[in-house]
């Protein structure tokens, strides 16, 4: 008996020391500045605790070692992306997958209301991480968020992902060829809508080539 | 009534009248036997849990094989790790999100030497995708498979310039002070 407790108790242990090792600081951090490493470690952990996922923030983290920000940057970039991805995922709730909160934190960023983010999960039965990036994008195109909220929360409920593709690129054509950004987006989604109505099945549509 | 019925009955009520003579012991026995039940002390509830802690903390002698104690040791492992978070805890990607989808990033510069894809899809690292120049002309391609999502990247040229993809979407949340694009990949 006290044979088997013994190996019971020693297999815990060492199954227990193997985790502490897996569960220690992601060895990728280590490309950050020495004054970073721990602080980034921690908000990586306390995201992890959290629910939330930790991947985006390494990212972030890497993305700043890798053109040189100073540490104080890092910590503070990926601190805001941490907060961000929370308010996210207490817009589109807890069983929003990690792309989708990337991509609501990036609204977020761009001026989406956490509002309009419940509005599109209610909206739209797939999953929202498209209807999220188009709305971010056209913010950057120039579009103002309301008249860009508006658009995509109209096509959000039957367009499919590549429908959704093809209207921010028709915004964006159009505002190239002179047209005002709000205009723009209006009419694109006026053209989106009319089109997702009649097509039954938008995967019946011809397949692009994958560019960005 | 006959008479022979109420002599009957005079002779019951006559013998119901007489004194009953009572062992003056009685009281003492009687006492003594309360005595020796066993003495209930506090509630129902109370007694019940104090025999379960009993059961609880008796000895046992468990024969358990080897396979078995690895089994608990695996249940321990995997609990620690979902405290940890490390286990496919919450939120995970569902199943039309895991699927990839080939992607090809071209930038047109004539006069480098080598470009760089670096993006959130390989961890910022300029040694893991390194463009390829198409036919020797001044058109640098890389393809990479991509899951559902949305990536911010940049192409790197010669190791120390930044370049966004100008046919792709600006990253408005860039915080480093060098432009970047994001390209977001549909789940259908």
């Amino acid at each position: 008996m006290r044979r088997h407790c013994s190996c019971i108790v020693s297999v815990c242990a060492l199954a227990a020391a193997f985790v502490a090792s897996a569960a220690g600081q992601d060895p990728r951090l280590a490309r950050l500045p020495p004054e970073a490493q721990a602080p980034v470690g921690a908000l990586v952990d306390s995201a992890r605790a959290a629910g939330l996922p930790a991947e985006p923030l390494v990212q972030r983290a890497l993305e700043g070692a890798t053109k040189q920000a100073p540490g104080d940057f890092i910590v503070a970039a990926v601190q805001r992306l941490a907060i961000d991805l929370g308010r996210a995922r207490d817009a589109l709730g807890s069983s929003a997958s990690p792309a989708e909160l990337s991509a609501g934190a990036a609204a977020l960023r761009a001026g989406a209301s956490p509002a309009v983010l419940t509005k599109l999960r209610r909206a739209r039965r797939q999953p929202v991480t498209m209807p999220l990036a188009v709305l971010t994008d056209l913010v950057a195109s120039g579009v103002p968020m309301d008249s860009a909220a508006a658009a995509v929360l109209t096509l959000a409920a039957r367009a499919g992902d590549a429908d959704l593709v093809e209207f921010r690129r028709a915004v964006e054509r159009d505002i190239a060829l002179g047209a005002p950004p709000g205009t723009a987006a209006a009419a694109a989604a006026a053209d989106a809508a009319a089109t997702a109505a009649v097509q039954v099945n938008a995967r019946a549509r011809e397949q692009r080539p994958g560019r960005p | 009534m006959s008479e022979h019925d109420e002599d009957v009955i005079e002779r019951v009520v006559s013998e119901l009248r007489r004194p009953v003579q009572i062992d003056p012991a009685v009281d003492t026995r009687v006492m003594e036997e309360i005595a020796r039940l066993p003495v209930r002390r506090g509630h129902g509830g109370l007694r019940a849990a104090r025999v379960a802690w009993r059961w609880l903390a008796r000895p046992r002698a468990i024969s358990l094989s080897p396979l078995a104690g690895l089994g608990i040791a695996a249940v321990f492992a995997a609990l620690v790790l979902a405290l940890s978070g490390r286990w496919p805890g919450p939120p995970s990607a569902p199943p039309g999100e895991r699927a990839t989808r080939e992607f090809q990033f071209v930038v047109v510069e004539p006069h480098a030497a080598r470009v760089s894809l670096v993006g959130d899809f390989n961890d910022w690292d300029a040694a893991r995708t390194p463009m390829r120049r198409m036919q020797g002309g001044s058109v640098w391609s890389a393809v990479v498979p991509l899951r559902p999502g949305r990536y911010r990247y940049a192409f790197l040229v010669d190791g120390r310039r930044w370049l966004a993809d100008p046919t792709a979407p600006a990253a408005r949340d860039d915080e480093f002070g060098t432009p970047s694009s994001v390209v977001t990949v549909g789940s259908s």
